[in-house]
């Protein structure tokens, strides 16, 4: 009797704090990175997908509400900020990249970033889904951070264009080697670019791990997208939704 | 690696400010990394602590935004009945895109064929 009072008081006392929010949200982490190297490296195993179905089971278990676990967690959502401005430094970098190839380059991300937005929107209103879910869609070629950013300044949900992001950075990573190889793509910058473009960090990630060149091109193609889609998206989402 | 910080949260207030008052559709912390990128590129150097942040973080980038991904919770009802509009749009999509960037860099660059 006794014990089980002092449990439940212990229970109380950490709950009210963001330990145990913070305790959760890393222990995923970590256990996702795990699994991702475990199972060398496959996009499948993607640490982030892992990490929110493990603190969405454990809150459920915990009959912790999302609310509650996000005042905890907010500390970790604080950096997301400073850490989009740290992409400086990778596009800095990329940049000594650009030279003689910045106009196609730049075409090349104009045009992938519209179909992009198009395609998913187009699609996804055809067959029905409703407005909320179909907003999320914008950002979603866009690297995480930047996209909650933009989904913020649109006024949609930063939780599904998140969501949204790392699905699509998710089947890029599996999908295009399979599609540049059809298309008959030889050369590593060409095929990290269209990577780059299309799924952001997961597929930069996953472009480095085959080829230190598509490497550099897809994280110059994420960062580019990144601050081209800060700035056409809430206009391209106004025109489509007038 | 405090050096490195400082900077960061600098840019990052700067930006703040500025979408605050001057470009209200921009997000700040965008603003930011533009006039962050923009210092650099003036300097033409960066410096090891600024390095040493900004490692940190794109090599834990994931991690951060895990709990605003957790938020879907909220939304697992909607996904379920939309499950098949969504997950063909993000797959028909991510493959358009793909084809299409590839495609744009390859007709318009045509350089010798490097065997190797």
């Amino acid at each position: 009797m006794r014990e089980s009072a002092s449990i439940v008081e212990i229970w109380v006392y950490l709950s009210g704090s963001p330990l145990i929010a913070l305790f959760i949200t890393l222990a995923a982490y970590q256990i996702g990175l795990w699994l991702y190297q475990r199972s060398a490296q496959n996009p499948i195993a993607n640490p982030v997908a892992i990490a929110v179905v493990l603190v969405s089971v454990v809150i459920e278990l915990l009959q912790m509400p999302y609310r509650t676990y996000f005042e905890g967690a907010q500390f970790v959502h604080f950096l997301l900020g400073s850490a989009t401005v740290s992409l400086a430094i990778p596009i800095y970098r990329g940049i000594q990249h650009l030279q003689s190839r910045a106009l196609p380059l730049i075409i090349s991300l104009v045009c992938g970033g519209l179909v992009s937005i198009l395609s998913a929107v187009g699609i996804a209103t055809a067959l029905g889904a409703d407005k909320t879910l179909v907003g999320g869609l914008y950002s979603k070629s866009v690297t995480a951070p930047i996209a909650m950013g933009i989904a913020e300044q649109i006024g949609i949900s930063p939780t599904l264009t998140a969501v949204f992001a790392v699905v699509t950075g998710i089947l890029g990573a599996i999908l295009a080697r399979f599609i540049l190889d059809a298309l008959g793509m030889q050369s590593w910058w060409q095929r990290g670019f269209a990577i780059g473009v299309a799924s952001h960090g997961i597929g930069a990630s996953r472009a480095f791990s085959v080829s230190p060149e598509a490497g550099a091109y897809a994280s110059l193609a994420m960062g580019m997208h990144g601050i081209l889609g800060a700035i056409a998206i809430p206009w391209i989402f106004h025109l489509i939704n007038r | 690696m405090i050096a490195g910080l400082v900077q960061i949260l600098f840019f990052q207030g700067l930006g703040e400010l500025i979408s605050k008052f001057v470009f209200t559709t921009l997000p700040g912390p965008v603003i930011g990394l533009v006039l962050l990128l923009s210092w650099l590129m003036l300097r033409g150097k960066i410096d090891p602590s600024l390095a040493l942040v900004a490692d940190g973080f794109s090599q834990y980038l994931g991690l951060l935004f895990v709990p605003a991904a957790v938020g879907v919770v909220l939304f697992l009802p909607q996904l379920k009945e939309h499950a098949g509009a969504l997950i063909s749009a993000l797959v028909v999509s991510v493959v358009l895109t793909i084809t299409t960037s590839a495609l744009i860099l390859k007709l318009m660059h045509r350089e010798p064929k490097k065997d190797a």
